[in-house]
């Protein structure tokens, strides 16, 4: 899991309260009958970002990506792109391009023409379109296949071609539904880093929705996690993973051992929680906002449990366990340790040594970890 | 001949579609039509032994008194299975095809003299037909000119061909118009003249010859070529002033005067007089045997050769011969019969009528519409289509 | 059981009855009948039952007979009368079609966009006048049409006109009633083909700076082809043959190749010619029945 994240957006203007942002939602909602597909988002993008909309299948990813885009009309709430209200602005008007999650590509037009028919709309002149049209295609690497229909391609072809077509354009905003869904990993990865490079170049701000979450933390400046319709966070990758705000983040980005407990103290520079989940007490270095008593959840990531024969110093951050299960990974292994209470709590380990002490399966194991590990979320 | 021209003309075209579908429907599997048999039509010859309990009868729809069927049933124990034909053209086919299952038709005497010589009809054995002697000698001697010796068949009713008019609108137009002569549409003089008020003729290649031909005082039954030379110079004149070529539409235009003259059937003109004078319009349409000659039309009863149930037939031609129960036929259907003895039985409004039994001025200048040959039939079909269409 | 087992050692199965059945119907219903037509068409007339005199005759008493008589189809040609009313029964299909397409489109362009409850509703009221015969439907115009008719009181009583319009019995009248009689025919593979189309390719093209009617131009059009072709073929290749409409409707000079045969068949009781005619006009249409197939083996193989 790579937490750096490949912002090309060096600074962070979302910081700065007086930035202008690019893209601004502002309360969207957008309703199918009685169903709120997107409810009361506010967003503020700015130039050059990489902005990811990460969440569950159905929680409106596409829908609040159709709205930037012209294609569906928000119930209530505005957006404005590049300061300008696009109420009522239709899709051919908006300096936006969009590649869409089907594609969409014109079944009677051959790879090159699908390509190209963005550039002709705009009436650039035909040795600018071959030339840029060339140029794309060597970029997704279908330069061999400019004359196939789309029906002679295969799934990944097609959405590289979707992709060429979208970027050709050179728009200021481009709104990719799933871009790289259905490349290899390779291919993905290149073309991760081809977006971002390109992004350098051109200096386009991207909004891009995905369900991958690794994909968002390598592409994205900033993510959205979404779920039933709403924004329930926005930050950098470090902040989402690092510093999710809710159970359902923690959740969703990575995996996380989340214990339940109550809030036994409560002072400002620290916390301690006990647990029945874990079966002891939780300390947390640095204070919370919640009510005395309150039910809150700790969340410690995987890699940041020690694991450990010997039993460690202290009584707070610590449990026993006996491993259940072993997935060897290479670089690391994931261990699955059941706790007396039944819980059962991940670790992954780097595999730093090559003739390490095994731990095997069975073995009684001691959990710990660093006070400014937990994460405390009351929601 | 023609009950209800009316209905006829749609259902000339149910045939005429039913026939198309016949020939052309191998060619359209897309066809678009639907079926538009008509459901009354019983299984022809559904009697297959000639028990003399069953007869398959195939008349013109609207042609029969309310009780002429139940009391020939009821007098003779014999079921009668009645379909109903629209076109002598269906009636024809379906005799010229072969095996109809029919056991008394009724097609009109041109046909039929034809149809006689197709070898389609039973000769008649006379001595089974007691009721023969009713019948009026000089309508039976009109009719053997077609069937010598009135060999396969007896009348039914009988009509003439002439010119429906509405008076006063001629009058407005040409007030010393000929009314009763087919000078009235056939001189480009006096045509041009009343074309404004509406003329309308059949669409019948060979009836409407017989009319220009006895407009030109020639022969109504020539089969010469210079004649139908003559013939086609005088409709390509006409051609301008006629506004509709039609069977029957003439009625209902005649009837709210949308047509001031039509050359038609005196059944078809006697219905729009009467339609007329129930709208109450003002409207008064007269009907006229042009003094130049015209049409005597009969529809015979005839047995086909093969037909299942002979003795039914002649039951049945023997039943229509009795004095009341063709008397019944003119007086609820008003068709003039060729029956001497039913005559006293015929109401008067009926037999006075001159658009139903003509007067005998009008009678001695009728003559009978003898069957062309293949070659003639062809020559005037073509005379015609140029007339219709100008090609 | 038995039976099945015993019909299988003669090749017979239930699959091959299913695979057998459309040639079956085609033997039966186009090839037996079309047999019979061409056989017609070789033969002579004669006054007799059947009006034709047969192809193959017992002469004397071991030989038999042969006489085919291509007359019939000569005779076609020393008329201009047949070739004119085949032209001008392509002309009337042909403009026909034009105006069926005209209209259809955006009906079927309508359906395949409304909302699927009420598609179905719109494609019952499209497929409903099947329900009444044509010539009913035929005669319904005539009433719409006729001097006295509905249109032109209406327009009288609005004050449009002052004097009825002529419109029954006019071309006019004859392309109203082809073009709402066939329109069906149009719409039902038109939105057939309509119906399959993705809706996104528009928004696609939208994104890519087409105005709509630009999108549609560059893909809809071209998208639907050959559903536009399949709906002409259907009303076309009908239409030629189409001879009750023009005869209600139209004047009294719409020469149609089906009233000809029509006067071949009735007036002149010609069975051969008639049929020849019908041979000709088969002939004619092989071609357009042909590229229609191909059309629809294109369309359901899914490649525009
Ligand atoms: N036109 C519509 N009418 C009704 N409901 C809709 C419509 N479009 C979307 N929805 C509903 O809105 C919700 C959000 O849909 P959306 O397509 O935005 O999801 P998504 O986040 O893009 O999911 P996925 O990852 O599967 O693409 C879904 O529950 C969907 O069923
Ligand atoms: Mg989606």
């Amino acid at each position: 899991m790579t937490t750096s994240g490949g912002a090309a957006v060096k600074s962070a203007p979302w910081k700065d309260p007086s930035a202008r942002p690019y893209v601004q939602v502002d309360r969207v909602t957008k309703a199918f009958g009685d169903f709120k597909a997107v409810d009361d988002v506010s967003l503020k993008i700015y130039k050059g970002e990489i902005f990811c909309l990460l969440g569950a299948s159905g929680c409106g990813k596409t829908t609040l990506l159709r709205m930037l885009g012209g294609f569906e009309t928000p119930t209530s709430g505005k957006i404005f792109i590049d300061g300008e209200d696009m109420t009522g602005v239709p899709p051919y008007e908006r300096p936006v391009n969009m590649m869409f999650q089907s594609y969409a590509l014109f079944p009677h037009m051959n790879v090159e023409e699908n390509v190209a028919f963005g550039l002709k709309q705009d009436r650039i002149p035909k040795a600018e379109i071959k030339e840029r049209v060339a140029t794309m295609l060597d970029l997704v690497k279908l330069g061999d296949f400019a004359k196939r229909k789309p029906h002679q391609l295969s799934g990944g072809q097609r959405q590289r071609v979707a992709l060429a077509r979208s970027l050709v354009k050179r728009p200021k905003l481009l709104l990719l539904d799933e871009p790289l869904g259905a490349l290899d990993k390779k291919l993905r990865e290149h073309t991760q880093f081809e977006l971002i490079s390109l992004q350098d170049k051109l200096g386009v701000t991207f909004v891009v929705v995905t369900h991958d979450q690794e994909e968002a933390m390598t592409l994205a400046s900033r993510i959205g996690v979404m779920n039933h319709g709403e924004i329930v966070q926005a930050g950098t990758p470090s902040e989402i993973y690092e510093f999710p705000s809710s159970k359902f983040v923690a959740d969703f980005v990575g995996s996380v051992n989340m214990f339940e407990g109550k809030l036994i103290e409560d002072e400002p520079e620290h916390v301690r929680i006990a647990s029945d989940d874990m079966g002891g007490t939780i300390y947390v270095s640095h204070g919370i906002s919640a009510p005395p008593e309150a039910i809150v959840w700790a969340a410690v990531r995987p890699e940041k449990i020690f694991m450990s024969t010997a039993q460690p110093a202290g009584t707070d951050n610590v449990v026993r366990g006996a491993v259940q299960d072993i997935a060897y990974l290479g670089d690391l292994s994931i261990y699955l340790v059941k706790l007396p209470t039944g819980k059962v709590v991940r670790v992954t380990q780097p595999n730093t040594s090559r003739h390490a002490e095994a731990i095997t399966w069975d073995q009684q194991v001691y959990l710990s970890w660093d006070a400014t590990s937990p994460v405390v979320v009351t929601r | 001949m023609r009950p209800f021209a009316q209905q006829k003309g749609k259902h000339l075209m149910g045939s005429v579609r039913r026939m198309a579908i016949l020939v052309l429907g191998c060619v359209f599997t897309l066809s678009a039509c639907g079926n538009h048999k008509s459901a009354s039509e019983p299984a022809p010859g559904s009697a297959d032994t000639d028990s003399g309990k069953v007869l398959n009868l195939y008349i013109w729809s609207d042609y029969l008194a309310a009780n002429t069927l139940s009391d020939f049933e009821k007098q003779t124990g014999i079921k009668v299975h009645v379909a109903y034909f629209d076109t002598n053209e269906t009636l024809e086919t379906k005799l010229l095809a072969g095996s109809s299952g029919y056991d008394v038709v009724v097609p009109t005497a041109s046909y039929f003299e034809r149809q006689i010589k197709a070898g389609v009809y039973l000769p008649i054995d006379k001595s089974k037909l007691s009721n023969l002697k009713n019948m009026d000698p000089q309508l039976m001697s009109k009719v053997a000119l077609h069937d010598p010796d009135n060999a396969h068949g007896i009348i039914y009713t009988w009509g003439t061909n002439g010119i429906g008019y509405n008076g006063k609108m001629i009058k407005e137009l040409l007030p010393d118009a000929p009314l009763d002569s087919w000078r009235l549409v056939f001189d480009p003089a006096i045509a041009s003249k009343v074309a404004k008020c509406g003329i309308s003729v059949l669409d019948s290649p060979a009836e409407m010859m017989r009319a220009v031909y006895s407009y030109l005082g020639k022969d109504p039954n020539s089969q010469k070529p210079d004649d139908l030379v003559q013939a086609e110079a005088v409709l390509s004149k006409i051609r301008p002033y006629i506004r509709n070529i039609n069977s029957s539409e003439y009625i209902e235009a005649l009837a709210n005067g949308d047509l001031c003259i039509a050359v038609g059937y005196n059944g078809d003109v006697m219905q729009a007089r009467d339609r007329a004078r129930e709208a109450n319009k003002g409207i008064e349409i007269k009907y006229s045997v042009p003094k130049e000659g015209s049409i005597l039309w009969f529809d015979m009863l005839a047995i086909p050769k093969d037909a299942p149930n002979k003795v039914s037939a002649y039951a049945f031609l023997n039943y229509i011969m009795t004095p009341q129960v063709i008397a019944d036929v003119s007086n609820f259907k008003r068709y003039a019969n060729g029956n001497t003895a039913s005559q006293p039985l015929v109401m008067d409004s009926v037999k006075n009528d001159p658009g139903i039994y003509p007067p005998l001025e009008q009678r001695q200048k009728l003559a009978v519409q003898l069957a062309d040959s293949a070659d003639q039939t062809r020559a005037i079909t073509r005379v015609w289509q140029k007339f219709k269409t100008g090609q | 059981m038995k039976t099945a087992a015993y019909l299988r050692r003669f090749g017979i199965s239930g699959r091959g009855l299913v695979v057998a059945l459309p040639y079956l119907w085609l033997l039966l219903f186009f090839v037996v009948p079309f047999v019979i037509v061409l056989k017609i068409s070789f033969s002579d007339i004669d006054l007799a039952i059947p009006p034709y005199k047969p192809l193959l005759e017992w002469v004397g008493k071991n030989s038999l007979a042969i006489k085919v008589d291509f007359n019939n189809y000569a005779f076609l040609f020393t008329d201009r009368l047949y070739i004119n009313a085949f032209l001008n029964s392509i002309k009337v299909a042909f403009i026909s079609t034009v105006l069926c397409a005209l209209v259809g489109y955006p009906m079927a362009y309508g359906i395949a966009r409304s909302k699927p409850a009420t598609r179905n509703l719109l494609l019952l009221l499209v497929i409903l006048p099947f329900w009444t015969s044509l010539l009913l439907r035929v005669y319904a115009w005539i009433g719409l049409l006729k001097a006295n008719g509905v249109i032109n009181n209406v327009l009288i009583w609005m004050g449009v006109i002052n004097e009825p319009l002529t419109l029954l019995y006019t071309p006019f009248a004859m392309y109203v009633g082809i073009v709402y009689s066939y329109l069906p025919f149009f719409i039902l593979p038109m939105y057939a083909n309509l119906e399959k189309m993705d809706w996104q390719l528009l928004e696609a093209a939208e994104d890519l700076g087409c105005r709509p009617w630009q999108a549609f131009y560059k893909i809809t059009l071209p998208l639907s082809r050959n559903g536009i072709l399949a709906g002409s073929m259907l009303v076309f290749i009908p239409a030629v043959g189409e001879f009750v409409i023009p005869a209600l409707l139209g004047g009294p000079n719409a020469l149609m190749i089906g009233r000809v045969l029509w006067d071949e068949f009735f007036s002149n009781r010609a069975w051969p010619v008639a049929s020849a005619v019908a041979i000709l006009l088969l002939i004619l249409l092989v071609p357009f029945m042909m590229w229609y197939q191909s059309v629809q083996a294109r369309e359901s193989a899914g490649a525009r």
